[in-house]
């Protein structure tokens, strides 16, 4: 009996023991906080909106239907700030492909051929962005300031500033309306379905495939990856690919959805972007972060923009809480990245 | 070898042809014009916006027909720049300067000064709050927008009123770009003088929209599914106005539900306005100020003419669409 009783007593503390070493590894990933936030916000919001309208279906489908503009966009500048780059030309890269979009579809295009240009309008620049960046070894930052500035001024010449409705060419059961922002089942956005789309094929090749390492490795240490045989510069410049298409393809989603190009798609993506992939636990430095974190941490960015909204806050003082919860995410970072010595 | 000498011979030819043949032609009929050899410069805090597209088309359609030249200065909202784009204007010594007033304060001085070396200025699209009282130039070309905001208001209350709303207790919600400019303020207070009007009380709860597109429409969604006892809707700017009818949509209101009303022609507005989930936009003509900007400085250099124009308050409502659609890929509307 005595026996027994010290036998479970050990069990206890054995799974106590077990538990504890779930909580630290749990908490040693920087994606634990933000899965943490994100869910204590739900509950939060669930219970403070005005009439618990945060779970309504007008406000999930509205949630479903816009989030995905921002977070296509973030899946890709994070995957690239996983390899040390910065990206903030993607505020032109979105009217620009509205643009060439829009202008393929007033000249009577085939539908099919317009998505092949409009992504690789993106696919282009991004191409550029990388071979700048990787060729003259300046900063990042720097260059797609630079790039970003052109392309946007190449756009308001182009477009005159002016708006151009999409609609007068497009028939309504056009299938480009049907598959890009149409709905299923008439209650869910196909853009979130687009969104978890490129998220698991992210996910895949960041998280599960080789070249996923390649990238953390660049990320992380550039020299070593060299010395390691990886072609560094091939890495940069494919991420700088993979989010000029992103933009295309939300530049074009976005168009169809708001139903005109407008010069002033995309403006303030490049830092929300960067302030998504922040949240979700993805290093400034390179070398650290996650798709899955990402794609928390663009959601939890546009809860709480939503969130706060339902809840009646005042309406100048949104960014201040977006502002205050960018801050306290870094901090965690840092911090998770000093205990942890990750 | 020959062919490309023979191909380089041809291009300096068709060039030669060009300077001595088009050049000429050109300036000899713009000669022929009332206002050849006048030069005028209109700076502006504009750029990103497709709304200075239309009011460059007015300004390069009153000069070709007069036969000036006229240059635009684009700032892009920094103040900075267009202080110093002002300082190179004055320099130049054009026959007139058209201005953006944009703050109250910033541009007493210079207007005076400039005013003072001989060069004429005249206020154009924004105005000192005081007009003439509280800065020197000449007169002013451009919507009364606190009228414009009292137009909107009345459109929108009439249609909230005929709807069968309790006008008392009415709560209006208006979305801004950019909280706390000054096109907002004022646009707010004449929609505060149509509240008044209708008896309507209460203030008007003010949506932080931005200027991007999917955050205007998300916080205006999110504001409309919060406060399901808004009685009515305004934008305050081109952006938020476009974005109105899908934040209805967004929010399951069916149209009329909710009226709404705002700024500017965007294909956004223009399809709410025809699906019936706005009432009204109030168009302030740009294109008139850019044109009007050109011939009124023409004629204070030629017999001294200094007018007043209101160019605002057109109010685009279902009926009109047409002629609006019509004209807005010309870029005058």
């Amino acid at each position: 009996m005595v026996q027994r009783e010290a036998g479970n007593k050990t069990r206890g503390e054995r799974s106590a023991l077990s538990n504890d070493k779930f909580m630290v590894r749990f908490l040693s990933y920087r994606v634990s906080f933000t899965l943490i936030v994100f869910v204590v916000l739900l509950v939060f919001f669930g219970i403070f909106s005005a009439g618990h309208s945060f779970f309504g279906i007008a406000n999930l489908t509205a949630l479903a239907k816009l989030a995905p503009d921002l977070g296509i966009v973030a899946l890709g500048v994070g995957t690239l700030m996983i390899a040390g780059e910065f990206d903030l030309s993607v505020a032109s890269t979105i009217p620009l492909s509205s643009f060439v979009f829009t202008k393929l579809l007033g000249w009577g295009t085939p539908h099919a051929l317009i998505l092949v240009i409009t992504l690789l309008t993106g696919a282009i620049i991004g191409m550029s962005n990388g071979l700048l960046v990787v060729k003259t070894k300046l900063p990042s930052f720097i260059i797609t300031l630079g790039t970003m500035l052109f392309w946007r001024g190449i756009v308001y010449a182009a477009s005159r500033m002016s708006p151009i409705g999409i609609m007068a060419w497009l028939e309504p059961d056009a299938w480009l309306l049907k598959v890009f922002v149409g709905f299923i089942g008439g209650m869910v956005p196909v853009q979130f379905v687009w969104f978890l789309f490129f998220f698991a094929v992210l996910g895949v090749i960041v998280q599960l495939h080789r070249f996923g390492n390649w990238i953390y490795v660049t990320g992380d240490n550039q020299i070593a990856a060299r010395a390691m045989g990886i072609d560094t510069d091939m890495v940069k410049t494919v991420c700088y690919v993979i989010v000029g298409v992103l933009c295309s393809f939300m530049g074009m989603i976005q168009n169809l959805r708001i139903e005109s190009f407008a010069a002033n798609q995309g403006v303030g993506f490049e830092l929300r972007a960067i302030a998504s992939a922040v949240v979700g636990g993805t290093s400034l430095m390179g070398g650290i972060g996650s798709i899955p974190g990402i794609f928390l941490g663009t959601l939890t960015i546009q809860i709480i923009d939503n969130g706060l909204i339902l809840m009646g806050a005042p309406a100048f003082g949104i960014n201040a809480f977006i502002g205050g919860a960018i801050i306290i995410f870094a901090v965690l970072n840092v911090t998770v990245a000093r205990v942890t010595g990750k | 070898m020959k062919k490309s000498k023979l191909f380089l011979f041809a291009v300096v030819l068709l060039t030669l042809v060009s300077f001595t043949v088009l050049i000429p032609a050109t300036l000899l009929a713009k000669d022929d014009k009332p206002g050849a050899g006048m030069y005028f410069r209109l700076v502006t805090h504009g750029g990103n916006d497709p709304f200075w597209a239309v009011f460059q088309q007015g300004m390069r359609d009153a000069a070709d027909e007069l036969g000036c030249r006229a240059d635009i200065d684009l700032c892009g909202s920094d103040q900075n720049l267009m202080q110093k784009r002002f300082q190179e204007a004055v320099a130049m010594r054009p026959d007139g300067i058209a201005l953006v007033i944009n703050d109250n304060t910033m541009w007493d001085k210079p207007v005076a000064d400039a005013i003072a070396k001989g060069i004429p200025v005249i206020g154009t699209n924004n105005d000192d709050q005081k007009g003439s009282a509280g800065n020197a130039r000449l007169c002013y070309i451009g919507q009364n927008e606190r009228r414009a905001g009292l137009m909107i208001g009345r459109a929108v209350f009439a249609a909230a009123k005929a709807g069968g709303k309790n006008m008392r207790t009415l709560k209006v919600a208006a979305a801004v770009e950019v909280p706390g400019a000054n096109y907002g303020v004022v646009r707010s207070q004449g929609i505060k003088d149509a509240m008044e009007e209708y008896g309507i009380q209460g203030d008007i709860d003010i949506i932080d929209a931005t200027l991007e597109m999917t955050t205007a429409e998300s916080r205006i969604t999110s504001y409309l599914i919060g406060h399901p006892d808004t009685g009515a809707i305004f934008g305050l700017g081109g952006i938020c106005t476009d974005r109105i009818t899908s934040g209805l949509k967004n929010a399951k209101k069916s149209p009329g539900q909710i009226p709404g009303g705002g700024f500017d022609a965007t294909p956004g507005t223009l399809t709410g306005l025809k699906t019936g989930y706005m009432v009204a936009s109030i168009d302030q003509q740009q294109y008139l100020q850019g044109y009007f900007s050109v011939y009124v400085l023409y004629l204070y250099k030629k017999y001294g003419f200094l007018p007043q124009i209101d160019t605002g308050g057109y109010l685009i409502t279902k009926d009109n669409i047409a002629l609006i659609e019509s004209l807005s890929s010309k870029h005058v509307r």
